[in-house]
């Protein structure tokens, strides 16, 4: 059974459609260009589909395809390119394929939108969907003409007898087409056959998002619904003491809940805990909370400080860390001792809120015997197992569906304000969203680890480290997930510190854990952010220590061929760090950035490299100081993500990646005094603005026929470590700590 | 509160507190969920509506200061700027949406003002506008391309 199309209720007054008959009298919107008539029917729940040979992909009698894509929108474009896999196999017409947005359920496999994965783990799983469906049309129209399926042929929907010239369309086939056993193995197309892979498509949602009719998670709304903001305690784990000024009789008031504390140690994705003021609009909700007086319980958490955390990280990397298993070559005390050309240094980064455009929202209904939400979520499915805790009830009398995601860059895989709005929706027993406002989103994230990096190196004259010596120190993601754990994790250390591609005889890894007073969390490249950081700078380092450039330097540094042996699992088969892309990408941005042409006086160039997501990322920075703050004129990224599906989209996501990499780089810190984010809004936790985007140019590397890898991700990393080697360039002065405010 | 707003030339009631930002009239008592909430402080551009014809942030303004005023919202930009809002589907503009609709009418109130802008009469008008995706550069092409395509009428 297909599920309802749409995110929207039919009956909502907040509905778009709604608001276009009441105040535009404009009948039906046309899509333009190729963008696809998504969601059209809007608020009507399909019949039964005539052909459904698959989970993603479903055939009605007139022609309709209906793709469901099982992983969240945040930007990224995957609503967009997993239908595009599908519907190239199924050699469909572009113009009547609509997309579907799955709820979150166990029979899709994993739908955690998280890592850069959605292509990498279901493209080949959606091309056999599209190519299965493709040839039981064929076998239906060769059965019905009494001719061998060779002989008949699938393009754009229709299906051709050539020698007859007899022909279907799809849909007067779907029905028969149902009635045979899906085959295996079905052919998949050739390369050159692609029509809709490695094609630049409009992105599905590009017409709703510019009328601005697109369903965020706050615009989803239900009948009778109320809307709660919560006051959290400033410190995790820290609850509801007493309401000093509890008010009553404030018109479109509906409560004022007290919430439990979340866990000071471990808190997983516990809702933070608070009051919750429930009232008939947002606005309500809004001044009340801000004029409640509440006094919180203490919690360990309540001296939490960064400044401490951060003198503590500076100290750690100054000592032996717990050497990374495996990671150890030759003998780097004996060289240390030897002396020679000695090079050390100390990065520092700070903590970083997610600060996704959409704060976090959700809309939850929970009734006597089932649970309806309706979030900006990224793993709908995790979610809805929580959420049925929650609600006390079994997963299957839940019903998760994500909106669109406003970004969400790691944020909204945590569910925690999902969880709040269905406690709420129980407690006053009608649906209710929950509003986070971008000061509750400042202050309490799941932030990104503050860290410390240390790279101790004996270099020869040519630059290169006959021995290496690096330390990594930061609060783990795990301990998030369990009050004891204090060991940055394999993987955490897998993001671009146990993995670097250079070749060094001697070299050991150590890295040293800490528990901090706050969530932290995953952001949008997660550990390659410091990791890349500090070593693409020492490696900068290095070079400009011989007088060496930059660029040679650091291909000097990596072998020709073959792939990396990095210490502990073994990259999957057909993801290993292969040192001919990474050269590749470096040779390619070199010549994109016309590196050897001389800049102006005061312009510096700055290069860095990164592996991250099973994607190669080369960054070129073309930066300067003006009026004391660094400005960066031009961006030049090379991105080689193996077989890609929307080469758009990929440009896309490079050139957004180079001002999230400046934001940070420029502006993000985020410092915890008494337990409690002391930034709150966007003054003072800025963004990069227009007027300080670089003009970006970005190459694609045409790897088709390699597995897919990530896009999302990968951009992030080199950028802030090629500001910081642009101004080394232009003025001499390095940089070491982010942000940069020079 | 009673309050008579002219929001895409219809003239609506609406029972509100004095005090209530425009911004949640609209989401919340008028169901233009088009115009979005992204700080409430004045900072960020998503609520950018035209009042008068100039982009303005929604969440700054109450609702008792906009008696006799023309609102615009992004539910009725196509009217007006079918160019821009073709330029921004076919540039794929948007990375997650979130901030376009603000993007969208502060670049409609630059091309009413200045139908030629440059880049950096771009990056004045809209520096109000966050973009926390980062679609700034197809931001500036998109606007220079509706402003050639209005110039030679092509999609008015
Ligand atoms: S929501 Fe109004 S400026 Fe940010
Ligand atoms: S497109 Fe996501 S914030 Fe602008």
């Amino acid at each position: 059974m297909m599920k309802a199309i749409t995110n929207l209720s039919p009956h909502s007054p907040h509905s778009p459609e709604f608001s276009r008959r009441r105040f535009l009298g404009v009948s039906g919107v046309l899509v333009l260009g190729a963008a696809l008539p998504v969601g059209r029917a809007l608020g009507q729940t399909p019949a039964a589909a005539t052909f459904e040979p698959s989970l993603f992909l479903a055939m009605d009698s007139d022609g309709t395809v209906r793709v469901t894509v099982h992983r969240s929108e945040m930007g990224q474009g995957i609503r967009t390119a997993l239908t595009q896999v599908v519907a190239d196999e199924l050699d469909a017409d572009w113009s009547r394929v609509e997309v579907v947005q799955a709820q979150g359920d166990v029979k899709y496999g994993d739908q955690n939108t998280d890592g850069s994965r959605s292509i990498t783990q279901n493209y080949d799983r959606l091309r056999a969907a599209g190519a299965s469906a493709r040839l039981m049309l064929r076998q239906a129209a060769a059965k019905r003409w009494k001719v061998k399926v060779e002989n008949v042929t699938a393009t754009n929907h229709e299906v051709v007898h050539a020698a007859s010239g007899r022909r279907f369309g799809y849909g007067e086939l779907a029905a028969e087409a149902g009635r045979l056993a899906v085959p295996e193995n079905a052919p998949l197309k050739k390369e050159t056959e692609h029509r809709y892979i490695g094609k630049p498509v409009t992105h599905v949602d590009a017409g709703d998002i510019a009328r601005g009719q697109g369903t965020f998670g706050a615009d989803f709304s239900l009948p009778n619904m109320a809307t709660a903001v919560v006051v959290r305690c400033p410190w995790l784990g820290g609850g509801v003491k007493s309401i000093a000024n509890k008010p009553t009789g404030e018109p479109g008031l509906v409560a004022i809940e007290t919430l439990d504390a979340a866990p000071s140690a471990g808190p997983l994705f516990a809702p933070l805990g608070g009051v919750a003021v429930v009232a008939e609009d947002t606005w309500t909700a809004i001044r009340v909370a801000q004029g409640l007086d509440i006094e919180w319980t203490p919690s360990p958490n309540q001296t939490f400080d960064s400044d401490e955390l951060r003198v503590s990280l500076r100290a750690s990397v100054t000592k032996a860390g717990t050497p990374v298993p495996g990671s150890e070559k030759g003998d780097v005390d004996a060289v240390f001792a030897a002396g020679g050309t000695e090079l050390s240094a100390t990065y520092e980064t700070p903590f970083l809120s997610h600060a996704p455009m959409e704060p976090p929202v959700a809309v939850a209904d929970v009734t006597g015997e089932r649970c309806v939400v309706h979030a900006p979520l990224q793993d709908p499915q995790s979610a809805r197992d929580l959420i049925a805790a929650q609600a006390g009830m079994t997963p299957d009398k839940v019903e998760v569906t994500p909106t669109l995601l406003g970004g969400a860059f790691g944020r909204k895989s945590k569910p925690d304000f999902a969880l709040e709005a269905v406690e709420l929706s129980k407690r006053v027993k009608r649906p209710v969203r929950v509003q986070w406002l971008r000061e509750d989103d400042i202050r309490h994230d799941y932030l990104h680890a503050s860290s410390a990096q240390h790279h101790r190196a004996v270099i020869d004259d040519e630059g290169k480290p006959t021995a290496w010596l690096q330390r990594s120190a930061f609060p783990s993601i795990t301990t998030v997930f369990a009050a004891q754990a204090v060991q940055p994790a394999p993987w955490e250390l897998e993001m671009g510190f146990s993995n670097l591609p250079y070749t060094v005889e001697n070299q050991r890894m150590e890295s040293t854990g800490i528990r901090p007073g706050v969530r932290v969390g995953w952001l949008r490249s997660v550990c390659n952010i410091f990791h890349a950081f500090s070593a693409n700078v020492f490696a900068d380092e290095m070079a400009s220590a011989v007088g060496r450039d930059p660029i040679e330097h650091r291909l000097s540094l990596i072998p020709e061929t073959g792939t990396l042996k990095q210490p502990g699992q073994p990259a999957p088969p057909g993801h290993e760090l292969d040192f001919a892309r990474l050269r590749h990408v470096i040779e390619r941005v070199r010549k994109l950035s016309d590196w050897d042409k001389p800049r102006s006086e005061g312009v510096g160039l700055g290069f860095a490299v990164h592996h991250s997501f099973r994607s190669y990322v080369a960054t070129v920075l073309e930066a300067s100081v003006a009026n004391g703050r660094p400005s960066v004129s031009n961006a030049y990224v090379v991105l080689d993500c193996g077989t890609y599906v929307n080469p758009d989209t990929c440009v896309a996501q490079m050139e957004g990646a180079v001002v999230f990499g400046l934001s940070l780089s420029l502006y993000g810190d985020i410092a915890m005094k008494e337990g409690a984010v002391v930034q709150s809004n966007f003054h003072d936790y800025p963004m990069l603005r227009i007027g300080e985007a670089p003009a970006t140019q970005v190459e694609l590397v045409p790897s088709q026929g390699r597995l897919p890898a990530g896009v999302g991700e990968p951009g992030v990393p080199p950028v802030a470590p090629a500001l910081s080697n642009a101004l080394f360039a232009a003025t001499g002065t390095r940089h070491r700590t982010l942000p940069i405010r020079t | 509160m009673g309050h008579k707003l002219n929001v895409n030339g219809d003239v609506v009631d609406v029972d509100v507190s004095d005090d209530t930002p425009l911004l949640w009239v609209l989401r919340d008592h008028l169901g233009l969920t088009g115009t979005k909430y992204g700080c409430g402080g004045g900072y960020c551009g998503a609520c950018s509506v035209h009042l008068d014809g100039a982009a303005i942030r929604s969440c700054q303004l109450p609702v008792s200061t906009l008696q006799g005023k023309a609102i615009r919202t992004i539910e009725s930009l196509e009217q007006r700027h079918p160019a821009l809002v073709s330029t921004w589907i076919n540039n794929n503009v948007a990375q997650c949406g979130y901030c376009q609709s603000g993007q969208l009418m502060s670049a409609a109130a630059l091309l009413d003002a200045n139908p030629k802008p440059t880049d950096a009469d771009i990056d004045g008008a809209m520096t109000g506008n966050i973009c926390r995706c980062g679609t700034y550069v197809r931001i500036r092409a998109a606007i220079h391309q509706a402003a050639g395509q209005q110039a030679t009428g092509g999609a008015e």
